[in-house]
């Protein structure tokens, strides 16, 4: 259908949109009128991504900016999801008859991408991406033009020889269509895609390439200021932050970087009695200094790279590293430091600055040197022309490490982890390079684009976003859920049918009496409830525990009477194992259970819908392990740098992570299923307050403190009534407008705005963002409204 | 009071059930306070000035439109239909949410839907098939006689029940005697369903492929929820599907299985079916019957062999010639040529 809101028409590819869309159409609007950044947060299974799409390629093609749209998601599956999202958007326009030229693509790893008839068969990543290196090196295919016998890539050859504008044509290109031009053509998808980056209107990949500062800065540098980012399935971005820029050092890691320094300096060598001048070039370079580097900084051609600050490229690189030798016998000194460091057997967390001190005291390093550290890594590997990068990768570590460690003082610790488990006899040191801080590696983001919208099905308390990731949003918006027919039912167990309270609470986790009533609640809602049951628990370890007991007292015996049980583990090859078969014995007939972790991998991307997932049970509170240091140490930063008080950021990621737990079992309007928060904390306010408004809105009084024999009553008349059939026809008008839906109430509201209606008025009949939206526009005289 | 004319309306010719009485049979497993919450008042809401009369009214002036609002198109109808009822005797049929339970209920309503069933068809068949225990037992076979169905529900040994179901093995049952009936005759299967699980042998979606390829018809009436299996099992096979919200629906689920549904496959080569139309005969002396080797006094003489039945309709025994007598033929004549509805006038 096609509308206008404010005078853009928007192109939207189905016939009828629900209305939590139009509004979410409505903000995104605004956000990118004001060139602002902006969190949303929608409903899952509410059609999120076509309306991101759907609305910012209309935006995109009707301002003559052409504002560059990047989309960052979080999985694979999901990045193809997008794509195929897009394409059928764009077919959509086309159909209408709109003539442009719109070019989208995605960007996945080597791996996924590789056409090489034997490197395609590797299955790490990481081995995939030395092997192309190899081939695909400046000096390698230098090598091999001038007549020596090296095998090069033929696709990466082909690539290289041809006019990539010339032969792709503008259209939008899955995963799989890339690959498939690559096959045609005989050129490499991969760098096919990444070369297409430049000029492509619409990019989809994973939030590394964005975030990570190894790679972005490989990939993302040159996008366009103008650019409009989008971060979808956000939720857990701050965690994904800190992540790109913590580190872990193990002695493993250490005798592998000795190894690669000992083969840096027999290379070095090698190369000074083959007389080669590449090393003294090299030295006349760094004596210029990373001039080159600055240039393009200053022009903001590319985006700031969190690992190397602006007043460290206006230096030349430290005399006492420039030359090659010195540099490596540097690193040897460096490397040594740690292995003495990791000889310590108890615990100590320190801050870079003490970390630094004590380096200097004993190595006599200053901090300037070990600032330069990874840049003049990467230096020198290009200048040696060094192949099988992957067995640097240790060394590469040490040196990010090195330079994170001199370059920022705020927002890291350091943590020494002499022993894995607290019982553990046999030490196995672990050097945690941590990062407090998530706003330094989005920071960059934030700077260099002007509109980022973050965006998922869970970002409540909407404020908290903005907070712990040091940015003003424009718009923040957290939309209701409109349903014909109250498809989800969340519901609060507070205390078993003896009447004792049921808590994950550490003094009661373990009591028996506790642990009867989880198992007695799985039991009951196994017999209850058709089909599948996915059950969450906060951790692996108290999962494990508990599954003993109910062992032990013959739960689990009682509960496979009515349903098969799988559990999830740590080990991705198992857990997919169960996943497959608990989907079987859904579909078959059987009915099964999955106990699954609120972290764990089953929790984050993968859709119960449907029978796959008819309830949904949470048990206990996901907290957070809090003994852990670094989380500790996080949390004094929170409170010192954000304001963040400790409780309230545990509890705001204990429920976010239940919120998307309990969001996996609804995916669309159609779905229906149950939610069952099992602990007696959930009925407090300041718990429930911090979830999602859609789930929220229909947490009734009634649902809120329930025994477990009430909540089984519930459910079964819940079910019941879902189970009756669904008329399309009474959802029209109410949660799905047809176009006349959507131009008669821009219709209304035009007539309300001449009218003059108190405000109160429009926030009734048009909800919190919409009224929000027309106050201002009042405000600023900017009414106007266009209806076709 | 309101809740009682309801309730009554709903189960007009049954056994008041009311859901508000819950008197508790002494020995029996559950005790009162470990029963669910009822809410019988759940379904009626006050209207704008706070009373119920009007909404009573409405519900059943509502009802009864649905009950005269029919389909009166004259469409193909399957009239020889052979229906297998397969009946859930697993231990979740001891469920007390449907009262008094919901096994003794099912047998109720199936004594009704039978006697119904075969005054509406009467040219039609009917098999019952009970599953327990992971198997799957023939209760009565494919036959048009109502008492010999009514008499298998009553036999003690069908009302013991423990284990859990197995779809796929009276889906099985019920294939292998509909796939031998003759094409003009419409093959039917009804799955009550109480219990949530259903343990089988093989993969049951082959089972519903099967079904599909040979043209059988599988409704379901589930007690408890939807469960995925039975939903796809219906709307593959075009079947329908309900799940009993409480006692009255249920009924109505079942009883909307007794008009015959459309033919939608008209492949059916030859549309003429031989039929023969035997006449009663009261002998004086009692002679040995061809369906059950009993000596009768009367019976029906089949025209073309001359053999002696005890009831029609039926099929003979010797010579499978499908026999009926006109009245019969005529009763089922009303599904085909349906009286038109009526239409609601205002009255001055």
């Amino acid at each position: 259908m096609l509308f206008e809101i404010d005078g853009l028409p928007v192109y939207f590819p189905y016939d009828r949109i629900y209305p939590e869309q139009y509004a979410h159409m409505c903000t995104l609007k605004q956000a990118l009128d004001a060139q602002g950044h902006g969190v949303l947060e929608m409903p899952s299974g509410t059609g999120k991504t076509v309306t991101l799409l759907s609305l910012i390629i209309s935006y995109q093609q009707f301002y003559p900016e052409k504002r560059k749209l990047i989309y960052c998601s979080r999985t694979v599956p999901e990045i193809e999801k997008a794509l195929a999202e897009l394409k059928r958007l764009i077919e959509y326009r086309k159909s209408c008859g709109l003539d442009e030229s719109i070019l989208g693509l995605g960007l996945t790893s080597r791996r996924n991408m590789c056409l090489h008839p034997s490197i395609s068969k590797e299955r790490k990543g990481k081995v995939v991406d030395a092997r192309c290196r190899n081939l695909t090196a400046p000096w390698v295919r230098e090598a091999a033009q001038s007549g020596q016998d090296i095998e090069t890539c033929s696709f990466f050859e082909t690539l290289e020889k041809s006019d990539l504008r010339e032969e792709v044509p503008d259209s939008i290109y899955t995963l799989d269509d890339i690959k498939d031009l690559g096959k045609e053509k005989g050129m490499c998808p991969y760098f096919m895609a990444r070369r297409m980056i430049g000029y492509a209107n619409v990019v989809i990949y994973s939030y590394h390439y964005m975030l990570d500062p190894k790679i972005a800065d490989l990939i993302s540098k040159e996008m366009s200021k103008e650019s409009i980012v989008i971060f979808d399935e956000a939720h857990n971005i701050d965690n994904v932050c800190i992540d790109s820029l913590s580190l872990d050092i193990m002695r493993p890691t250490l005798e592998a970087s000795s190894k690669s320094i000992n083969q840096l300096s027999e290379r070095i060598e090698q190369m000074k009695q083959q007389g080669s001048e590449k090393l003294k070039d090299e030295y006349e370079k760094l004596v210029q200094g990373l001039q080159d580097t600055l240039h393009a900084r200053d022009q903001e051609l590319v985006m700031a790279n969190p690992a190397l600050p602006d007043d460290l490229l206006r230096e030349a690189v430290p005399g006492n590293i420039r030359k090659a030798e010195h540099f490596v016998a540097f690193l040897k000194r460096f490397n040594e430091y740690l292995k003495t460091r990791l000889r310590v057997l108890n615990v100590t967390a320190e801050t870079p600055s003490s970390f630094l001190q004590h380096v200097k005291e004993i190595t006599f390093i200053e901090r300037k040197p070990l600032q330069f550290c990874a840049e003049r890594l990467s230096i020198l590997i290009r200048t040696l022309e060094l192949n099988n990068l992957d067995e640097y990768q240790a060394l590469q570590r040490v040196a990010a490490l090195a330079t994170l460690v001199a370059t920022y003082n705020k927002g890291f610790m350091l943590v020494l982890e002499p022993y894995e488990t607290d019982n553990a006899t046999v030490p196995n040191p672990i050097l945690r390079f941590a990062c407090l801080d998530a706003s330094i590696a989005i920071r960059p983001v934030f700077e260099r684009f002007s509109s980022v919208i973050i965006t998922s099905g869970t970002l409540s308390p909407l404020d908290m976003y903005p907070k712990i990731l040091d940015f003003k949003a424009t718009v923040m918006e957290s939309y209701p859920m409109t349903l014909t027919r109250n498809c989800f039912l969340p519901m609060v167990i507070t205390r078993g049918s003896d009447q004792v309270a049921i808590s994950s609470k550490f003094e009661v986790r373990n009591d028996p009496a506790v642990v009867r009533n989880f198992g007695n609640i799985l039991i009951e809602f196994g017999k209850v409830v058709p089909d599948g049951i996915v059950a969450f628990f906060p951790s692996y370890l108290y999962m494990e525990s508990i599954i003993a007991m109910w062992h032990e007292m013959g739960m689990l015996t009682e509960a496979w009477k009515s349903k098969l049980v799988f559990v999830e583990t740590p080990d991705a090859a198992e857990t997919s194992i169960a996943l497959e078969n608990y989907r079987r014995a859904c579909e078959n007939g059987r009915g099964a259970i999955l106990l699954a972790v609120a972290r764990g991998k089953v929790s984050e991307g993968i859709d119960f819908d449907h029978h796959y997932g008819r309830a949904v049970v949470m048990f206990g509170i996901p907290y957070q392990y809090t003994e852990s240091r670094i989380l500790k140490a996080r949390l004094e930063f929170l409170r010192d740098e954000h304001r963040v008080r400790e409780n309230d950021f545990l509890t705001f990621d204990a429920l976010r992570h239940a919120a998307q737990c309990l969001g996996r079992v609804l995916r669309g309007k159609t779905d229906y299923g149950l939610m069952v928060f099992a602990d007696r904390r959930y009925a407090r306010q300041d718990k429930r307050s911090k979830l999602p408004k859609w789930i929220n809105q229909y947490i009734t009084e009634t649902s809120v403190n329930l025994s477990t024999d009430m909540g089984i009553a519930i459910a079964k008349k819940f079910l019941r009534s879902m189970a009756q059939p669904l008329e399309s026809q009474a959802q029209l008008g109410v949660s799905l407008w047809t176009l006349e839906d959507v131009l008669a109430r821009q219709r209304a509201q035009k007539e309300r705005l001449e009218k003059g209606h108190p405000h109160q008025h429009l926030y009734q009949q048009y909800g919190a963002a919409e009224a929000q939206r027309l106050i201002q526009e009042r405000a600023t005289g900017a009414v106007y409204m266009d209806v076709s | 009071m309101a809740t009682n004319g309801r309730r009554q309306q709903i189960d007009d010719d049954e056994d008041i059930i009311d859901v508000d009485d819950s008197s508790v049979q002494p020995n029996q497993a559950n005790y009162a306070w470990e029963e669910e919450y009822k809410r019988s008042w759940d379904v009626l809401q006050e209207d704008e000035h706070g009373s119920l009369a009007g909404v009573v009214n409405s519900l059943q002036q509502a009802a009864k439109r649905k009950r005269l609002l029919r389909d009166t198109d004259p469409i193909q109808r399957g009239i020889i239909r052979h229906l297998f009822v397969i009946i859930d005797l697993s231990a979740a049929m001891q469920e007390k949410d449907l009262r008094p339970s919901r096994l003794s209920l099912t047998f109720t309503y199936l004594e009704a839907f039978i006697a119904e069933f075969f005054d509406q068809n009467p040219i039609s068949q009917i098999g019952l098939i009970g599953t327990k225990d992971g198997l799957a037992e023939k209760m009565t076979e494919l036959s048009g006689n109502p008492t010999e169905h009514i008499r298998a529900l009553k036999m003690k040994k069908f009302q013991e029940i423990f284990g859990e179901p197995s779809l796929q093995n009276a889906l099985d049952l019920a294939r292998n005697s509909l796939i031998h009936v003759p094409a003009h005759g419409s093959r039917e299967i009804l799955v009550i369903m109480g219990s949530l699980t259903t343990t089988d042998p093989g993969n049951i979606h082959d089972t519903i492929t099967q079904l599909v390829q040979d043209n059988i018809r599988a409704s379901v009436i589930a007690l408890a929820a939807e469960v995925h299996v039975l939903r796809s099992l219906s709307t593959q096979t075009k079947g329908t599907f309900g799940v009993a919200m409480n006692e009255g629906h249920y009924r109505d689920l079942l009883f909307e299985m007794i008009p015959p549904t459309a033919i939608t496959t008209t492949k059916a080569a030859s549309n003429l079916v031989m039929m023969g139309f035997p006449a009663r005969s009261n002998e004086s002396a009692a002679t040995l019957c061809a369906c059950h080797g009993k000596l009768t006094l009367g019976g029906y003489i089949c025209p073309r062999c001359g053999s002696k039945l005890c009831d029609i309709p039926t099929e003979c025994d010797i010579c499978t010639l499908t026999l009926v007598s006109s009245p019969l033929l005529a009763r089922s004549y009303h599904h085909l040529f349906p009286v038109e509805n009526f239409v609601e006038i205002t009255w001055k």
